[in-house]
Parts: C-alpha cells; structure tokens; sequence
C-alpha cells in the first residue's frame, strides 16, 4: 500500500513540475526527505485579495493509504483567514476531509487552497476569531489580512499604524508575533489587547 | 521318393481347403454386402490398382475399372452428399463398396471386429450415451466410423480443418504422392494460411471462409480493443493499466460517466470506509454517482460497446449461484432484484419476491430505504468475486502469445 502511495506521489511529482502553474509561479511542490510521504508545498496569495504578492508555504504529510486518504495539509506561513487557523495554520477546507477523491492530486490541492484564499467560507470557520471579523468588520478583515501577509508571506503592503502599534507591545516585553495575533484579535485596539495580555 | 516330393504340395492343398472352409461365411457376406449394394446379382469389385491410375492388367484385369465420365457409377460418387448423411448409412452395404475408392468414405470401410465388437460399442466411456447408439453399434457396427463417430453418426467437430482432413488428403500440401495421390487435396485459403478449402465443394469452401472473416473481425475488434486501451492510466494509482501485472490488469468501469480506473482501484475506493456513501460511490472524477462497477479486460469508449459490456455482465452474474439463496436453503435479502441466480439444485429457477425489508425501516421514508437498499445490494455485488472475471481472464490470457508481441 505505502508502495501505491510513493509511486503515486513520484507520478504526481512529475506532474506539478511540468505544469502550467509552475511554469507561472502560482504553485510548487519541494521534497522535505527521501521518503516521499513529507513535502512542502507554496502557493502564490491569488491577485485582488489581500494575500496578493505573498508566498504561503505548506507541510503536506501523505498518509500510508493516500490516494484513498487525503494528504494532510496545514499552512506554515501563519495566514489570516476564516478558513485557516491563524495559530496552528490547520485548513478547513472539505476536499481535504470528507469530500475527498481519490483522482485528486498534490496539484489539485494546491489549486484549491489558492480558490479557498481567494473565496473564503467565514460559515464554516476553522478560525472563529477571524470569521467574526471578515463577517463583521470586513475593512478590518481586508487590512489585518494584508498586514499578515506583508509580515509573514513577504507582502508588498506595509501598514504604518499597525507596526506602530505591535511595536508598542513589544517594548512591553511582548514577542512580536503574539502582539500582531492579539491586535487582529482585538480588531486592533490596543487598550483591549493590552488588557486580555496582562489579565 | 515321389511320395516325399508330394507332401509339401499336398499339404498346401489341404490348408488352402481348410482356409476356404474356415472363411466361407465371410465369402458369402461380403458377396451379398455388395450385391446388395448395387442391386444387382452380379459381384461388383472396383479394382484398386485402376482407381490409382496403375492397374498393370488393364482390360485383363478382373475387377472393374470404372468410367470416370459416369459419375452415376459406384465408388466415383462425388461429394455432392453432405457428409453425416453418409455417415448415417454406415453400415449399409452401399457405403463398404464404394469405401475402396472413395476417399471420402474410407471411414467407412468395413471393420473386423470379430468377437468384441459388442463389448466395444457399450464399454464406458465411449460414445456410446444413449439407446439408440446402443442398438446401432451392436446390432452393425461393422465400420470404423460407427464405433468410432458414436451415435446419430455425426463427427463431432472441434476444428474448423478437422472436418477436411477426413475427407481429404491427410499430408495436404506436402503429399508424397503428388498428382497420383487419389485423394482430392485442398487450397489454401488466404485469410488463415491453413490448407482448408476442398477443392470441388462450394458449401464448404463458402462456410469456411465465412469463418475466417468472423474471426478475423474477432481478432480486429480485438485488436482495437488493444489499441484503445493501451496508453490509458487509472485516475487513482496513475499507473498504466495494461502494464500493471497479471490481474490488476483490468478496467474498472463505470455505468454512468467515461472516467478511467483500473477495477482494483475503483473497488478499493468504492470500499473505503472513512467516507459517506454518496462520495465513495461517486466517480473520483467527476462525482457522478454510479450504482456498480463493471470489471472489463479493455477499456470501452462508446455507448454501444459500453452497454453490451454491462449486459454481458450481468448476464454471467445470473449464471452463478447466489451466496445467500444456497440452492434454496438460505434466504436472499435481495429477493429478485438480486444479480445472482436463485435456483434449486435441481436447476428449477424460483422468483423469491420483492425483498423483504426490516420492519423498522419501513416507518422512514419509503424513498429512502429504497436508497438504503440499493447502497447494501450494490455493495453485495461489488464485493463478491467474479465468475465473469475468470472467463474474461481466459480470453485475454488464451489470445496472449498472439497479440501481446505486437504491442511490446
């Protein structure tokens, strides 16, 4: 069975590296080692969203049954999205859990993850934090998200007024990443970040 | 001295006296035998020699020598006769007298089966199956064909040349005897290369050669099937499924859309567990739902071609015995919608009614057990082993040697 699993893997591999989106940028597959079952995967933030211009990579981990399981996928490069866990970088998106196909491949899923950047499902959250913000607040939603990928992905817009404020955080002793979580959190009032850090 | 001289001849004349005597009823048949044949008080003998074209005697000679311009005449008789008829008239004295020249009736010629032709004719395990072959074959099996043919004195065929190599010529092409051979040799027919087609008889060379068309469509048909299927890759393992090894080397397919899988693949994913019903038996593709899957040696393109597949299908399914039913002593959950066959051991087909449902169910949505019971039927079906594959797997592996060297 693992045999399936490799030998599919190398087919697909082969695949992803002659296609299209490759050949555009959009979509890349690495190997972490030479078994085959750890990738790493990156795709390009889809023009006209706020994750346009960043680079989001991916731990892509094959199960021993794939293709008859999904492979399990989670973003490394943190993300703000409904749909993306903002902590772990766990995705909530079907295809990868119960909606699943065998004739799906690494190249599909790639693709998928870039639609799902694109058109998110603030409905069927994995993060309820953000859903509640891109539902509620959807301006805010638009610059926390740009400010995530201008930070992590290597987006190109930069936001004064958040940097300010993050660096306000830190000079209280508190690590630049957690400031920049509790801030989106908070829809980027410091008093209330302030206040949920040290109570 | 003269009495010793005379010894040796007198001796010869009194075993010559003694042979006369010893055959004499066999004198007296064989003379009737052929007089009967020819319906006439004269002794009719055909001299061998002449029919070979080498009497030395010629007009001296005291059998006959037949006019080969009268084809009335016994033992020039030509093939208009289809052959079981005259097998049919094995032991007919017409058939032992005109067996000397004509070939074709050499079968028939009679046989000295002295003491245990009886025994012969009713030993187990001859041909000899029903009454009226009992009774034929003891009361004048006297040729060869009729203890060898059997009953109803039909050749059993198991080859399309068979039959012409009891008429004709056994070395065929490579006879030693050339033009003088007496028996007729055929020509070979283009299509198959074999020496088949008799020389004079039209019905034969029309309906052999009617047999190699069917069978070169056979092989062309086969042939495309090939072609088709060669380069296709199983939209799960993405492997190509004509080179995968021995039995994963089939095709799964599926009624309602064109995608391609091989049947290990598709069954394995029509099995997984850890997912709805309604995504397992969607197509991995396309999702389109499709109730079973078709095991299939080549892939199938069109409609037709498609539908003939899942008829056949289901049609070997109703050849096998259904698991549940066991000849009558199980009961089926299916009832008649069942694939299998539901029949008694003595053969007798019994329709065992609509199937019965789980009483509990039946309080839900009637549309929705139907739902229900579909899923477990066609679940049944997927996961029984295939008599059909067998045959399908006969016929690849049988037709091997000849094709598999024209696509490696």
């Amino acid at each position: 069975m693992a045999n399936m699993a490799v030998s599919r893997i190398k087919r697909e591999f082969k695949e992803v590296i002659k296609s299209e989106e490759i050949v555009q940028c959009s979509i890349k597959i690495e190997l972490v080692n030479d078994s085959w079952t750890e990738l790493r995967g990156e795709i390009a933030g889809p023009p006209d969203t706020p994750y346009e211009g960043g680079k989001f990579l991916l731990e892509i981990k094959v199960p021993e049954t794939y293709p008859f399981n999904p492979p399990k996928v989670r973003f490394i490069t943190k993300i703000w999205h409904p749909n993306i866990s903002s902590v772990t970088g766990a995705i909530c998106l079907d295809i990868l859990k119960d909606n699943w196909a065998a004739a799906m491949t690494l190249r599909t899923v790639l693709l998928s993850l870039q639609a799902l950047l694109a058109a998110a499902e603030p409905d069927d959250p994995q993060d309820a934090v953000v859903a509640s913000q891109y539902k509620h607040n959807y301006s805010l939603f638009l610059m926390t998200a740009r400010h995530w990928t201008n930070a992590y992905a290597g987006g190109p817009s930069r936001f004064a007024d958040c940097d300010q404020k993050i660096q306000r955080l830190k000079d209280m002793g508190i690590d630049e990443h957690k400031a920049r979580a509790v801030l989106s959190m908070e829809n980027w009032d410091l008093e209330k970040a302030t206040e949920s850090l040290f109570s | 001295m003269t009495v010793k001289v005379k010894l040796p001849q007198l001796l010869l004349v009194v075993v010559w006296i003694f042979w006369c005597w010893y055959f004499r009823g066999h004198f007296r048949k064989m003379a009737s035998i052929v007089a009967a044949a020819n319906n006439d008080d004269r002794v009719h003998l055909i001299c061998r020699f002449y029919t070979r074209g080498m009497c030395r005697f010629g007009n001296l000679c005291r059998f006959i020598h037949p006019d080969p311009s009268q084809p009335t005449a016994a033992g020039v008789d030509g093939g208009s006769q289809p052959a079981s008829n005259r097998l049919h008239d094995s032991h007919t004295a017409a058939a032992t007298t005109s067996a000397q020249t004509d070939p074709k009736k050499w079968v028939l010629a009679p046989v000295f089966v002295p003491k245990n032709q009886q025994r012969i004719s009713i030993e187990p395990g001859s041909s000899s199956s029903n009454d009226n072959c009992k009774d034929e074959a003891s009361a004048s099996s006297t040729t060869y064909a009729a203890v060898v043919v059997g009953p109803g004195g039909t050749v059993v065929q198991s080859d399309v040349s068979s039959e012409e190599t009891t008429t004709t010529c056994p070395y065929q092409f490579n006879c030693p005897y050339g033009d003088m051979c007496t028996y007729e040799h055929n020509q070979m027919c283009e299509m198959c290369g074999r020496y088949s087609l008799h020389p004079t008889d039209k019905e034969q060379r029309k309906s052999h050669i009617a047999l190699c068309i069917q069978q070169h469509e056979k092989d062309m048909e086969l042939s495309f099937a090939i072609a088709r299927s060669k380069d296709k890759t199983c939209g799960i393992c993405f492997e190509i499924i004509m080179e995968k090894s021995g039995r994963e080397q089939r095709f799964g397919i599926l009624p309602n859309c064109n995608h391609i899988f091989c049947l290990e693949c598709i069954r394995k994913w029509r099995q997984a567990k850890q997912f709805d019903n309604k995504i397992i038996r969607a197509c991995p593709e396309c999702r389109i739902p499709s109730d079973y899957v078709c095991p299939s040696a080549f892939w199938v393109e069109t409609k037709d071609e498609k539908e003939k597949l899942i008829t056949d299908y289901k049609k070997a399914l109703g050849e096998k015995d259904c698991k549940y039913f066991k000849k009558g002593e199980g009961k089926c959950p299916f009832g008649n919608k069942c694939f299998y066959k539901h029949a008694l051991p003595g053969g007798e087909r019994v329709d065992v009614g609509v199937p019965k449902r789980n009483k509990r169910k039946i309080q839900r949505a009637d549309d929705e057990i139907l739902d229900l019971f579909d899923l477990y039927l066609w679940d049944f079906v997927d996961r029984r082993e295939f008599h059909w594959l067998e045959i399908l797997s006969n016929f690849t592996d049988s037709g091997d040697s000849d094709w598999s060297e024209d696509f490696e």
